[in-house]
C-alpha cells in the first residue's frame, strides 16, 4: 500500500480494505454457525451479498478484494474438503469459479458505481465552494479583503494548514495568525489574467503534495480569484478615470472662474498705479485719493478671493475641520463688518442680534467668512442704497437661526436650490463679478458645523437662511455663575 | 531707545523686505533685515533690535522657533506675520513669547501702529512698571485696585477686576484665550472660553462707550484678546 492510500479524502483508502477485510470475515464468522442450518448454495449467495456490501463500503477496489476473500472463505469453509483450499470435486471447482467471476463482477459493478456517486458529489461539492467563492468575491473591491476571503475559503476547503494568497501588492493568509512554515508550499496556483501573472496561491499541508482532484480544486480556485481581481482592477482604474475627468472639468472651470476675477482687480491695480507713478494726477486731488482707494479695495477683494480658493480646496478634500470654540455671534457680525467696512459704502448694514443670544460653539474665523460671503453676494446683487439686514434668533434650545437678507432682485425658484452650487450663476458671469465660490464655501463651512443653508425669495427681496447648532457634541456652554460686586 | 528705534525684519519674501526697508526708514526707523531664521537670531544677538517683525512661514527655522530661541534670553517685543487661515500658528507664536500679530495682507499704517505699541510696552517693562493705565475714559489702578471711568469708580466683581488688571497690564499685546484663563480663572479651566465670553461681555458693559463697538477690549478671533490702551 502506498501512502496515496491515506488521502483523508480519496476513494482507494486503507479504509476501504479493511473494510472488506471485516465485512468478510465477521460474514464468515456467523456463516460458520448456520453452518448446519443453511445448505452450501444459500452460502455462496449470503457470500454475494457480502461482497455486495463491501463494495457499497469501499469502492471498486473493496469489491473486487472482498470478491477474491470470499471466494477463498467459501473454498475454506464450505467447500468440501473443509478447512483447506484444496478442491476435490471437479463440479465444485467449477461453482467457485464461477462464484469468482460473479463475484468479482458484482464487486467490481458496485464499486464503480459507488466511486461514480462520490466522484459526483466530490464535484457538486467543488461547485458548490466555487460558487460560495464567487459570492463572496462578488462586489468586494479592495484587494486586501479579496485575497483574505480567496485565503479562508480555500484554507476551509482543503483543510490545509495554512494557505497564502499573494497578488495586487499584497498577501493574506489564512489561518491568519498563522506565521509561514520554512519549508516550500506544498502546491502551487498562479493567478493569471489577461495582465499576465499578477500573484500566487501557495498551500502547505503537511509536507504531501495533493492529490490530482484537490489540485484541480486549487486551479479553479485561482482562476475564479484572479478573474475577480481583474475586476476589481479594471472598477478601481474605471473610477480613478471618472474621478479624474470631474476633478478635470471642476479646475476648468476654476481656472476660467479665477483667471477672469483675478484679471479685473489686477487690471484696476495695475491702471491706478501707473496713472499715479506717471505724474499725470496731481498730488492732494480728488483723483488721487480715488485711485489710492481703488488699489486698496481691489486687494481686499483679491485677499478674500485667496481665501475663499484656499477653503474650497478645503472643503473639496475634505480637510475643513472648524476650530470650534463658544463665540458670541454679535461679535463675529461686528468683526466681519468691520473688515469689510470698505466694500460696504453703498449698502448699509443693520444688525439684529440680541445681546441675551447664547454663546454658539463656531469656528469665528470660518464663520467670518460665511458672513463676508453672504454680505458681498448681497452688495452685487442688491440695488445701491438698499439695506442689507443680518438677524440671529434662537429657534429652540438646539438651534440658531440667522438671515442675512437683502433687497435683491427675486430669484427664480428653480434656481433657488443650486444658488449654492459651485460656479452656478443666474446671471451671465460677465455682469457681475466673483468666482461663483462664495455661496458654496457658504455652504461648506456651514455644513461643517453641523447646519444648514438655503436662499428664499422675501416680499422685500431676497434673504440667506442658516443654521447652527447651539451645543457642541451634547455640551452646552458651562453656566458662569453671578458675582458680587466687591471690588 | 536711541533717536532712531532699531525694528529687525525676518522675512523670506524679498519683496516685503524691500517695501518693508522703503517705508520704516522713510519713517526713521533703523532697519535690519534676515531671510532666515538663523541669521535673524544671530542678528538679535549681534545688535539687540528695539523690536522683531518676524514672518512664521520662514524656510528654516519655524517661526514659533524663532520666537521660542528669541525668549530664552531677550524680552524684545515680537510682532508675527502671519497668513488669515492659520489661527494656530498665530496662538503657538503668542504663547512662545510673541506679542503681537499681523496678517497678511495688512497696512502700513496698521504695521506701523503695532510697532509704536510694541515700542512703548517695552519702554514700559525697561522702566518702572506703569501702575495706572488710562484707555478713553477709564484709568486703571493696579496697585489700589481701583477702576474709574471719568474720575467715577466703576463696580468689578472680583474676577471682572482680575480679568481687566491683567488684560491691561499687558496692553497692546495680544493674550491668547488660554493664556486669560489660565492666569485669571487657573490651568484647570484653560479651555473654558465661554466664562471669558460672559465676562468680557460683561466688563465691556462697563468700561466701553458702547459695548457693540467695543475700542478697549478688542476680540482677536480665534486668538485671544488685545487690551488698547489710551495715549
Amino acid at each position: 500500500m502506498n501512502v496515496a492510500l491515506l488521502d483523508p479524502r480519496g476513494r482507494v483508502t486503507l479504509r476501504a480494505f479493511l473494510a472488506a477485510l471485516a465485512v468478510i470475515t465477521a460474514g464468515s464468522l456467523v456463516l460458520q454457525l448456520l453452518r448446519d442450518v443453511l445448505p452450501a448454495p444459500v452460502m455462496a449467495l449470503l457470500y454475494l451479498l457480502l461482497v455486495v456490501l463491501s463494495a457499497a463500503l469501499g469502492g471498486l477496489s473493496a469489491g473486487l478484494l472482498a470478491a477474491v476473500l470470499a471466494f477463498l472463505a467459501l473454498n475454506y469453509f464450505f467447500t468440501e474438503p473443509y478447512y483447506q483450499l484444496y478442491v476435490h470435486d471437479t463440479n465444485n471447482v467449477f461453482v467457485l469459479l464461477v462464484f469468482l467471476a460473479v463475484a468479482g463482477i458484482i464487486g467490481a459493478l458496485v464499486g464503480q458505481a459507488r466511486e461514480a456517486r462520490a466522484r459526483a458529489e466530490a464535484r457538486e461539492r467543488e461547485v458548490t465552494f466555487l460558487y460560495e467563492l464567487a459570492t463572496a468575491l462578488a462586489g468586494l473591491r479592495q484587494p486586501d479583503t479579496m485575497r483574505h476571503v480567496v485565503a479562508a475559503h480555500l484554507q476551509e476547503l482543503l483543510q490545509a494548514e495554512l494557505v497564502e494568497v499573494s497578488g495586487l501588492g499584497g498577501a493574506a493568509r489564512a489561518p491568519e495568525a498563522a506565521a509561514a512554515p520554512a519549508r516550500r508550499a506544498d502546491a502551487l496556483a498562479p493567478l493569471v489574467t489577461a495582465q499576465g501573472l499578477i500573484g500566487e496561491i501557495r498551500v502547505w499541508r503537511g509536507g504531501l503534495a495533493p492529490p490530482p482532484d484537490e489540485e484541480r480544486l486549487l486551479r479553479a480556485f485561482a482562476g475564479e480569484a484572479a478573474s475577480a481581481f481583474e475586476r476589481a482592477r479594471l472598477a478601481g482604474a474605471e473610477r480613478h478615470a471618472a474621478v479624474l475627468e470631474e476633478s478635470d472639468r471642476l479646475k476648468t472651470a476654476l481656472l476660467n472662474s479665477v483667471s477672469h476675477e483675478l484679471r479685473t482687480p489686477l487690471a484696476t491695480i495695475k491702471a491706478a498705479a501707473t496713472s499715479l507713478s506717471s505724474g499725470a494726477v496731481g498730488w492732494n486731488t480728488a483723483a488721487r485719493g480715488d485711485l489710492l482707494a481703488a488699489i486698496e479695495e481691489e486687494v481686499d477683494l483679491l485677499n478674500r478671493l485667496v481665501g475663499n480658493l484656499l477653503n474650497m480646496s478645503r472643503i473639496e478634500a475634505g480637510v475643513l475641520q472648524p476650530q470650534r470654540q463658544w463665540n458670541v455671534l454679535g461679535e463675529i457680525v461686528e468683526g466681519t463688518l468691520h473688515r469689510m467696512r470698505r466694500g460696504l459704502e453703498y449698502h448699509p448694514v443693520t444688525v439684529d442680534v440680541p445681546e441675551d443670544l447664547p454663546l454658539v460653539p463656531v469656528d469665528a474665523v470660518l464663520l467670518e467668512q460665511v458672513f463676508a460671503n453672504l454680505i458681498g453676494n448681497s452688495t452685487k446683487y442688491a440695488p445701491p442704497g438698499t439695506t442689507i439686514r443680518v438677524t440671529a434668533r434662537a429657534r429652540d434650545a438646539q438651534t440658531l437661526l440667522v438671515e442675512v437678507s437683502n433687497a435683491g432682485p427675486p430669484v427664480a425658484p428653480e434656481h433657488l436650490e443650486h444658488i449654492f452650487e459651485k460656479f452656478y450663476r443666474v446671471t451671465a458671469a460677465e455682469r457681475i463679478t466673483g468666482t461663483g465660490l462664495g455661496l458654496s464655501i457658504c455652504k461648506g463651512i456651514v455644513e461643517a458645523h453641523g447646519g444648514q443653508i438655503w436662499a428664499e425669495n422675501t416680499p422685500g427681496g431676497l434673504a440667506f437662511r442658516f443654521t447652527l447648532p447651539l451645543q457642541s457634541g451634547d455640551h452646552s456652554p458651562l453656566h458662569v455663575p453671578p458675582e458680587d460686586e466687591s471690588a | 531707545m536711541s533717536a532712531e528705534p532699531h525694528v529687525l525684519v525676518i522675512d523670506d519674501e524679498p519683496q516685503i523686505l524691500r517695501a518693508l526697508r522703503t517705508i520704516l526708514t522713510e519713517k526713521h526707523f533703523r532697519v535690519s533685515m534676515a531671510q532666515r531664521g538663523e541669521q535673524g537670531l544671530a542678528l538679535a544677538a549681534a545688535d539687540p533690535p528695539d523690536v522683531i517683525v518676524l514672518d512664521l512661514g520662514l524656510p528654516d527655522l519655524d517661526g514659533i522657533q524663532v520666537c521660542a530661541r528669541l525668549r530664552e534670553w531677550t524680552h524684545v517685543p515680537i510682532i508675527v506675520l502671519s497668513v488669515r487661515e492659520s489661527e494656530s500658528d498665530k496662538v503657538a507664536a503668542l504663547d512662545h513669547g510673541a506679542d503681537d500679530y499681523l496678517t497678511k495682507p495688512f497696512g502700513i499704517e496698521e504695521l506701523l501702529a503695532r510697532i509704536r505699541v510694541a515700542l512703548r510696552h517695552s519702554a514700559m517693562a525697561q522702566g518702572t512698571r506703569a501702575t495706572v493705565i488710562n484707555a478713553g475714559p477709564m484709568s486703571i489702578d493696579l496697585t489700589r485696585h481701583v477702576v474709574t471711568r471719568d474720575g467715577v469708580e466703576v463696580k468689578l466683581t472680583a474676577t471682572e477686576y482680575k480679568l481687566l488688571a491683567y488684560l491691561a497690564a499687558n496692553a497692546g499685546r495680544v493674550l491668547t484665550h488660554q493664556s486669560i484663563l489660565t492666569h485669571v480663572w487657573g490651568p484647570a479651566d484653560a479651555d473654558h472660553v465661554e466664562y471669558l465670553r460672559v465676562y468680557v461681555g460683561q466688563l465691556r458693559k462697563k468700561v466701553e462707550a458702547d459695548s457693540r463697538h467695543p475700542e478697549i477690549l478688542l476680540s482677536e478671533p480665534g486668538i485671544g484678546y488685545r487690551f488698547v490702551a489710551g495715549e
